[in-house]
C-alpha cells in the first residue's frame, strides 16, 4: 500500500480555517464520546472510495469501514483470520483450493443479499484489462487471472472463482498459499454492489464512475457512508442492515481531511480529535514528557526507503547503488531526525514475520562505500554528475532527505539537488520513471514477506525503478507454488539476498505508527497493519 | 526671410532681465529632486538605511559565520540561541542565523528582480496600451484580463516544466505573472495623462511616441508606479515562499524566508525562536520597504512643489 499522503499542505492549512469557520456541524470531544461518535484524522482526501481502485493507506481506512470482504478484521491480531461474510471455509491439504461459505444474513446496505455471485463479478471487473486496476497483481495468486488480466484468455470462466450456488464461493489458486485468508483481508478482495456499480456513469468498467459518491454509495460493511464534505470529512453512520450490528458500539465516525499534521496536532490539543493520524517529528520528544499516556508508537509493517531509477546512469552500476546504501547512516537518521522509535532497516523485509529470519543484508561502511564508489569511476566523488533526489512534499521526507544527501556529501564528496513535489506530480513522476532517486514508502498488505518481496518483480506494477532479474522472478514465482512454509520462506529468502546485492532500493528505516489517541477511544489496539475494526471500538 | 537684427530702437526701455548668476538655479534632473527631498523624509530615509545594511548582511554575512548554511550537526538539533549559535540550530543542527542571512539572500533578490521584470513589463504595456488608444487599447488591455483569470499556478507550472528549472527562471516566472496589475495601474494613470495640455504641447511641437512616453508620461507616472513596486516587493517574496512550497521555487537545502518561516511556524509551540528571528527579519524589511515607498511617493511626484 502506499504511503505517505499525511502530505503537508497549504490546503490543510485552508481546511483547518474552514473547519474553524464553519465547524458548528462537528462535535468536540466531550459532545461526540457522549454521543457515540468517533472523531478520527484521517491525512489527505481520499482520492476514491471504490475498493477496486483504490491505492493508498487513506482510502483504505474509510473503505474498511464501508465494505466487507470475506475475512474480516481481527480485533487484537493481525495474523489471525476473522470471519467477515464468509461464515466459515475451507481449504484442500496444500492450501491451494479454497471453499468459503457466506453468511445467509449478509446484507448490502439497501438490503439485497449479499452472494457469492457478487464477488464472482467485483474479480471479473478488477481484473478484465480494460478497467486497469492498479491492484490487480493481489489477485494474481488466483488460477488464470494473470492471464486474464494480460489478455491471454479472454473467457472468465477459466480463472479459478466460481460461485456454485448463492452462498458458496470457491477458489483455486496458481499454488500452495496458507497466507490466503490475510491477503483477502486486503480491499482489492471485498465486493461491490453490481447493480450500483452498473446504474452510474459509464458502464461497470468506469473507473471515474460516481457511484461511490455521497447518497449512492452501497457497501456491506458495518457503516454506510453518510456525508463526503470535499476536503473536510467523510461521515460514516451505523449500518441497519450489517449482518453483525449488534456488535457495531460506535454511531458516527467523522474521517477528517486534516493534510496538515501540525494543524492535526493542533487539534487534537483543543479537543476536535479522538485520534490522529500522525505526529509531527519535531513534536515527539515533547509529548513523550506531556501525554505520555496519549502517545502512541507501535511497530507498524512497512519500510521506508529510496529507490533508484536504474535506467539512468550512474545508478545502472550495482557498485554506485551500494555505495549510497553503504554509505547511510541509518542509526544517526533514525536516533536524530525521525526520533520515533523507528528500527534502522538492514534489509527490506520489516521485523514482525515470526519464523523469517532477521538479517542485516547492507551495513554502514563508508570505507567499502568510497572504495566501491571508486571502482564505479568516481574516486571521492569526482565526475560524478548532477543528480536529484526526489521527495513528496513534506515536512518529515524533507528532513530525512537533507540528513541523507549530507551524509552523501561527506563520506563520498557527492553533492545531490532535493527536489519536492506535490503527491499527484511525484506518484506520475515515480510510475514515469522521470526521476534518479525518489524516496517511497511500502506498508505490507497481509501478513507475510512477500507482500515486499513481490514488488520487484519486473513486471509489478508498482516496481518503477526499472531493475529487473531473472532469478529474482522465478524466486518469487516459486514461493508462491512451494508446497511448504520452510520452501516458501527459502525462495524469499533468498530473493531478498538478491534484492539487497543488486540494491535497487535502498532500505532506510522501518515505520512506526505514531499517533495520539484520547483515553476515551476503547478497543484500538497495536496492530502490525493498522488494520482498524471499526465494529470492536467503543467510546467511555 | 531674415529677421532684423535689431527688431526696435526701443530696446533699451525694457528692464533689465539679466539674473545675478549666483541666483541661477542650477538644472537639475527628477533624480536629483527626489533625492533631495527623500533625504528630507527621516523615516523614509532611515528604512532605506535599513534595507541597505539588511541586503549587504546578507550578502556578506555568511562569509564571515564559521558555518555553512548545508552543514548539519545532528548532535545538536533544535537549540536555543547560544554563543556557538546566535540563533540557535534547526531541526537538522544547522546553524540558523547562517541560514536566515543566506535566505534573505534569496528572499530579497527574489524581491528585487521580480518587481524589475514586472515593472518593465507593467509600465511598457501599460503606458504603451493607453497611449496608443482605440482598438489596440481595447486588445491590449483585454489580453490582460484574460491573462488575470489564468490561475497563476498553473501558469508557473507551466513555465518549469518546459523550461530547465533554475532560480533565476522563477524570478522571471513571478515578475511575468505580477506585472498586469502594474500595467493596469500605468494604464488607468497614462489615460487621464495624456489628455492634458502638456502632453498636448509635446504632440504639438512634433516630438515621437517613444519620446512622448519615456520622457513625458512614465515619468508622470512614477510615484504611482514606485509604490505600488514597493508592494510588490512582499507580495513576491511571499509569493516564492508559497511556490517553493510547492515544490517549484527554491529546493532545499537552500533556505529562503519564506521556508523558513514555514519551519519556524510548525515548531511554534516549542521551539519559537524558529520562527521569531526570521519573521522579525521579514517584517522589518517589509516595514522598510512600505515606509521607503511613502516616501518615493511623496519625492518622486514632479506636481510637488519644489521648495
Amino acid at each position: 500500500m502506499k504511503f505517505g499522503r499525511m502530505v503537508f499542505g497549504v490546503g490543510g492549512v485552508l481546511t483547518a480555517v474552514v473547519l474553524a469557520g464553519c465547524g458548528g456541524g462537528i462535535p468536540n470531544v466531550e459532545e461526540a464520546t457522549a454521543r457515540g461518535i468517533l472523531l478520527k484524522g484521517n491525512g489527505a482526501e481520499p482520492k476514491t472510495l471504490d475498493p477496486q481502485v483504490a491505492t493508498g493507506v487513506t482510502e483504505n481506512k474509510i473503505i474498511s469501514a464501508l465494505i466487507e470482504g470475506l475475512i474480516s478484521y481481527h480485533p487484537t491480531d493481525d495474523e489471525l483470520p476473522e470471519p467477515g461474510v464468509a461464515e466459515r471455509w475451507e481449504a484442500n491439504e496444500d492450501y491451494s483450493e479454497w471453499t468459503f461459505f457466506l453468511r445467509a444474513d449478509a446484507r448490502w446496505s439497501n438490503g439485497d443479499p449479499v452472494t457469492s455471485h457478487d464477488f464472482v463479478w467485483s474479480y471479473e471487473r478488477m481484473l478484465t484489462p480494460e478497467f486497469g486496476a492498479e491492484y490487480v497483481e493481489m489477485l494474481y495468486p488466483m488460477e488464470n487471472a494473470e492471464a486474464f488480466h494480460r489478455g491471454e484468455l479472454t473467457d472468465f470462466s477459466e480463472v479459478g472463482v466460481e460461485a456454485p450456488d448463492d452462498h458458496t464461493l470457491h477458489i483455486r489458486l496458481v499454488g500452495p498459499t496458507p497466507f490466503f485468508l490475510g491477503m483477502l483481508k486486503h480491499y482489492a478482495w471485498f465486493p461491490v454492489h453490481p447493480p450500483t456499480v452498473e446504474a452510474h456513469g459509464r458502464g461497470w468498467l468506469d473507473r471515474s464512475s460516481p457511484w461511490t459518491l455521497q447518497g449512492r454509495y452501497v457497501g456491506n460493511g458495518p457503516f454506510v457512508l453518510e456525508e463526503w464534505r470535499v476536503n473536510q470529512y467523510i461521515r460514516v453512520t451505523k449500518s441497519p442492515t450489517y449482518w453483525d450490528r449488534d456488535q457495531v458500539r460506535l454511531n458516527e465516525i467523522y474521517f477528517m481531511v486534516i493534510e496538515d499534521v501540525n494543524t492535526e496536532q493542533r487539534m487534537y490539543a483543543s479537543g476536535r480529535l479522538h485520534v490522529t493520524n500522525t505526529v509531527p517529528s519535531n513534536d515527539i520528544a515533547n509529548l513523550r514528557r506531556t501525554r505520555p499516556e496519549e502517545l502512541r508508537l507501535e511497530p507498524y509493517l512497512g519500510t521506508y526507503f529510496y529507490r533508484f531509477n536504474t535506467t539512468r546512469p550512474p545508478f545502472d552500476d550495482v557498485r554506485v547503488r551500494r555505495a549510497l546504501a553503504m554509505a547511510m547512516d541509518r542509526e544517526a537518521i533514525v536516533n536524530r531526525v525521525t526520533l520515533g522509535d523507528q528500527t534502522p532497516a538492514y534489509a527490506f523485509v520489516p521485523p514482525g514475520f515470526d519464523d523469517y529470519p532477521r538479517r542485516r543484508l547492507v551495513e554502514h561502511d563508508p570505507e567499502t562505500a568510497r572504495r566501491l564508489l571508486a571502482e564505479a569511476g568516481f574516486a571521492e566523488g569526482g565526475g560524478f554528475p548532477r543528480k536529484f533526489l526526489l521527495f513528496n512534499t513534506l515536512e518529515d521526507h524533507r528532513k530525512i532527505a537533507e540528513a541523507v544527501v549530507s551524509m552523501w556529501n561527506r563520506e563520498l564528496g557527492i553533492d545531490f539537488q532535493l527536489e519536492n513535489k506535490e503527491w499527484r506530480v511525484y506518484l506520475e513522476a515515480q510510475s514515469q520513471l522521470d526521476f534518479d532517486i525518489s524516496r517511497a514508502g511500502w506498508i505490507g498488505d497481509y501478513m507475510d514477506p512477500v507482500t515486499f518481496l513481490e514488488l520487484w518483480t519486473t513486471d509489478n506494477g508498482n516496481n518503477n525503478t526499472g531493475w529487473s532479474n531473472a532469478r529474482y522472478d522465478e524466486l518469487i514465482r516459486e514461493a508462491f507454488r512451494s508446497k511448504t512454509q520452510e520452501a516458501h520462506y527459502a525462495a524469499l529468502i533468498e530473493a531478498e539476498e538478491i534484492l539487497m546485492a543488486e540494491m535497487p532500493v535502498i532500505p532506510v528505516y522501518h515505520y512506526n505508527r505514531i499517533y495520539l489517541i484520547r483515553p476515551e477511544v476503547r478497543g484500538w489496539n497495536p496492530k502490525l497493519l493498522d488494520n482498524r475494526p471499526y465494529k470492536y471500538l467503543y467510546l467511555e | 526671410m531674415a529677421f532684423p537684427k535689431n527688431i526696435s530702437p526701443d530696446a533699451k526701455r525694457l528692464p533689465d532681465l539679466s539674473i545675478d548668476p549666483e541666483q541661477i538655479e542650477e538644472g537639475s534632473s527628477l533624480w536629483q529632486d527626489a533625492w533631495a527631498r527623500l533625504r528630507k523624509n527621516k523615516l523614509s530615509l532611515f528604512s532605506f538605511w535599513t534595507l541597505i545594511v539588511i541586503a549587504v548582511v546578507c550578502f556578506a554575512g555568511p562569509l564571515l559565520t564559521p558555518y555553512s548554511y548545508v552543514e548539519q550537526d545532528l548532535e545538536r538539533t533544535l537549540q536555543g540561541p547560544s554563543w556557538q549559535h546566535w540563533f540557535g540550530t534547526d531541526d537538522l543542527g544547522r546553524d540558523q542565523l547562517t541560514r536566515v542571512l543566506v535566505g534573505g539572500r534569496v528572499s530579497l533578490t527574489v524581491g528585487i528582480i521580480a518587481t524589475c521584470v514586472s515593472l518593465l513589463i507593467g509600465v511598457t504595456y501599460g503606458a504603451a496600451a493607453a497611449y496608443a488608444g482605440g482598438k489596440a487599447e481595447a486588445v491590449m488591455m483585454r489580453m490582460v484580463d484574460i491573462l488575470y483569470a489564468m490561475p497563476f499556478t498553473i501558469f508557473v507550472i507551466l513555465l518549469m516544466t518546459i523550461f530547465e528549472r533554475s532560480l533565476l527562471l522563477l524570478f522571471i516566472a513571478i515578475g511575468a505573472v505580477e506585472w498586469l496589475t502594474m500595467a493596469r495601474i500605468v494604464h488607468g494613470q497614462v489615460k487621464s495623462l495624456k489628455e492634458q495640455e502638456f502632453i498636448e504641447a509635446a504632440v504639438s511641437l512634433g516630438y515621437g511616441t517613444r519620446r512622448i512616453l519615456f520622457r513625458h508620461l512614465i515619468p508622470n507616472v512614477l510615484g504611482v508606479v514606485t509604490v505600488y513596486a514597493t508592494l510588490t516587493v512582499p507580495s513576491v517574496m511571499l509569493l516564492e515562499s508559497f511556490l517553493s512550497f510547492l515544490g517549484l521555487g527554491v529546493q532545499p537545502p537552500q533556505p529562503s524566508w519564506g521556508s523558513l518561516i514555514k519551519l519556524g511556524a510548525d515548531n511554534i509551540q516549542l521551539f519559537p525562536h524558529l520562527l521569531v528571528i526570521p519573521a522579525f527579519f521579514f517584517s522589518l524589511t517589509l516595514f522598510c520597504l512600505n515606509f521607503l515607498g511613502d516616501g518615493l511617493r511623496d519625492a518622486l511626484d514632479p506636481k510637488s512643489s519644489k521648495d
